[in-house]
């Protein structure tokens, strides 16, 4: 019976001395879901968000969009970059948004020649319409960044825009009630950081996509046009009114910067010659997409022209030499000499480039 | 220790032997060159003079070069590229290379300036790179621009472009066919092929093509088309071989 007892009174010490001395178990990683701040001895159990991908259809006659490896498309990233897209913390005094002067009814561009920062401060470049931005190889008027990500790291930190420090930002959005948990779930992120902000961003940009407007119908054999936006075609695709060399294929651009005879030297703006250094680069801007022209007004990257029969009256008129000026502006000094019915059937073809749904109001 | 040595030199030489077997490979690397008046082409500088007198520069020259074959004499046929796009404002477009040619007995080599009718359809090549730069649209007839050819001419502020494509569908391309003489064997090594395209003959012989008359647009054009295209076929294009 004692022998008994001292038996017990052992296994007891060897159980509790087990306990007490046996490293806890579990996941050892802080950014799974089940991380175990008090396990030692990693057993293998962790669960991670998982990612639901998104895919892009390529749309017809566009080529397929280039997404970065390091940044691929998620529901989670999509839905969190909206939210920070639409969210005043990225501004210094939180109260402007990236949609601010990206508002979706323009097209995501802003009705305004120019945006006004937090400090009312206006720039000098007129805010670009976010359309179909995947399929660029450059973003800005000048364009100063390659890749969406890029891009999006610039207005938080400009002195007339949002004018905020990226440290700053990082220890809001860290303490804020809901972005740890929306970040952990879109990256697997435990401190969240620029990059990761901007990653967000450029996901939701790159679905911006506008495909369905009453001209993709027409070439779809869904809808007809009518006479006077025929004509408007005709003369936009041929070198009659010449418009296709830079707005070209069914992305209405070409990647590419040119300069399109707006005004005589020296330039105000020397546009992408800012980036290359390059004098035969002055004065030349990149050639937006005219997807929702109507909706995207004022025109250029001054926004200098209000209405859409202004800048067909500036190509009409054939342009202004420079010695950078495109060679494409070959009626330089003649004009198009387009007639008054010819000038508004151009205008209502540019208008059935218009995408009620893209911009909310379908 | 003579007996070592013989062996380390017997191995070395069945090493060095068993190299001398391996045939060496021959890659071909076609380059595209650009001349005017049989000088290297300056770009953006007025120094050139077309057959009708007037004085021009060239600012841009982009185009197609498709089917690039080597023809053997036992008739069979190697093809080296489908499509080439040359930018003259891009050096990664001048050459494109050919690795491992099997030997064999070239005796010409072919290609297509711009895409016949299989190839010169809308969106066709929607993912290369020339998709948005040469695209042709469809009230001209779809496909792309063979070539663009832009500058001034007589004074800075008058502008010339020299756009070729299959104006309403119908086919301006043109094959271009050289007598070469390139026998790959183990023993060849590397090959380049040099095409050259001459670019004042685009304007003169047997059609005299001026740029007051014809600078503003060709597209339309069938007649210009044609004429430009006979110009191309007598003596833009002539080819050289390197060994």
């Amino acid at each position: 019976m004692k022998s008994l007892i001292y038996l017990l009174l052992g296994a007891i010490l060897i159980i509790s001395c087990k306990k007490d001395l046996a490293p806890i178990s579990g996941c050892t990683d802080n950014i799974a879901i089940n991380y175990n701040p008090n396990a030692i001895t990693e057993d293998q159990s962790c669960n991670y968000f998982s990612t639901t991908p998104y895919v892009i259809e390529t749309p017809y006659g566009f080529p397929d969009m280039k997404i970065p490896s390091d940044n691929p498309m998620t529901v989670e990233g999509i839905a969190l970059g909206e939210k920070l897209f639409k969210d005043p913390i990225l501004s210094a005094d939180n109260t402007q948004a990236c949609i601010n002067c990206h508002q979706q009814n323009f097209s995501f561009s802003d009705p305004n020649q120019f945006s006004t920062g937090i400090d009312n401060i206006q720039g000098n470049r007129n805010a670009s319409a976010l359309i179909n931005l995947g399929w660029n190889t450059s973003f800005n008027w000048d364009g100063s960044s390659l890749t969406l990500e890029e891009q999006a790291f610039e207005p938080v930190t400009n002195s007339i825009e949002m004018h905020n420090t990226w440290m700053n930002v990082e220890q809001e959005l860290n303490s804020h009630i809901d972005y740890p948990f929306l970040f952990k779930q879109a990256f697997n992120i435990n401190y969240i950081d620029s990059s990761h902000v901007v990653k967000a961003i450029a996901q939701f940009e790159r679905t911006l996509i506008s495909t369905n407007s009453k001209l993709d119908r027409y070439l779809k054999n869904e809808e007809q046009l009518t006479i006077s936006e025929l004509n408007g075609y005709a003369i936009f695709n041929t070198e009659k009114g010449d418009c296709f060399h830079c707005h070209s294929t069914n992305m209405f651009m070409d990647n590419l910067f040119h300069n399109n005879g707006l005004d005589i030297e020296p330039f105000i703006d020397i546009g992408r010659a800012k980036v290359t250094s390059n004098p035969l680069d002055n004065g030349k801007f990149k050639t937006p997409t005219l997807r929702n022209v109507e909706m995207t007004a004022p025109y250029m990257h001054d926004g200098r022209f209000a209405t859409l029969e202004e800048v067909v009256e500036h190509y009409d008129s054939g342009g202004k030499y420079s010695t950078t000026v495109d060679p494409l502006m070959k009626k330089l000094g003649v004009g198009l000499q387009l007639s008054n019915q010819e000038k508004k059937d151009l205008v209502a073809y540019l208008k059935t480039l218009t995408d009620n749904e893209f911009i909310g109001s379908d | 220790m003579k007996k070592t040595l013989l062996l380390i030199s017997a191995i070395a030489f069945l090493f060095t032997s068993c190299d001398k077997d391996k045939a060496i490979v021959t890659d071909i690397t076609i380059n595209f060159n650009h001349t005017v008046n049989g000088s290297e082409l300056m770009t953006n500088s007025m120094i050139y003079t077309n057959e009708a007198g007037e004085n021009y520069d060239i600012q841009t020259l982009k185009y197609l070069i498709s089917d690039i074959t080597l023809h053997s004499e036992n008739g069979s046929s190697l093809l080296l590229d489908e499509v080439h796009f040359i930018d003259i404002s891009d050096e990664s477009t001048f050459s494109l290379t050919y690795n491992e040619v099997p030997n064999n007995n070239y005796t010409s080599i072919s290609f297509d300036m711009g895409l016949d009718t299989a190839k010169n359809i809308s969106n066709k090549y929607v993912n290369d790179d020339f998709h948005t730069t040469m695209f042709w649209p469809e009230p001209n007839g779809g496909g792309y621009h063979y070539m663009k050819l832009e500058g001034a001419y007589n004074n800075d502020s008058t502008f010339y472009n020299t756009h070729t494509g299959g104006t309403m569908g119908a086919d301006y391309s043109f094959n271009h066919v050289e007598n070469i003489s390139l026998t790959v064997d183990n023993d060849l090594g590397d090959v380049s092929v040099n095409i050259n395209m001459e670019i004042n003959n685009w304007y003169n012989s047997p059609n005299q093509i001026e740029f007051s008359s014809y600078g503003m647009g060709i597209m339309m054009n069938m007649m210009m088309q044609m004429n430009i295209q006979m110009n191309g076929i007598t003596d833009v294009f002539s080819v050289t071989v390197d060994k």
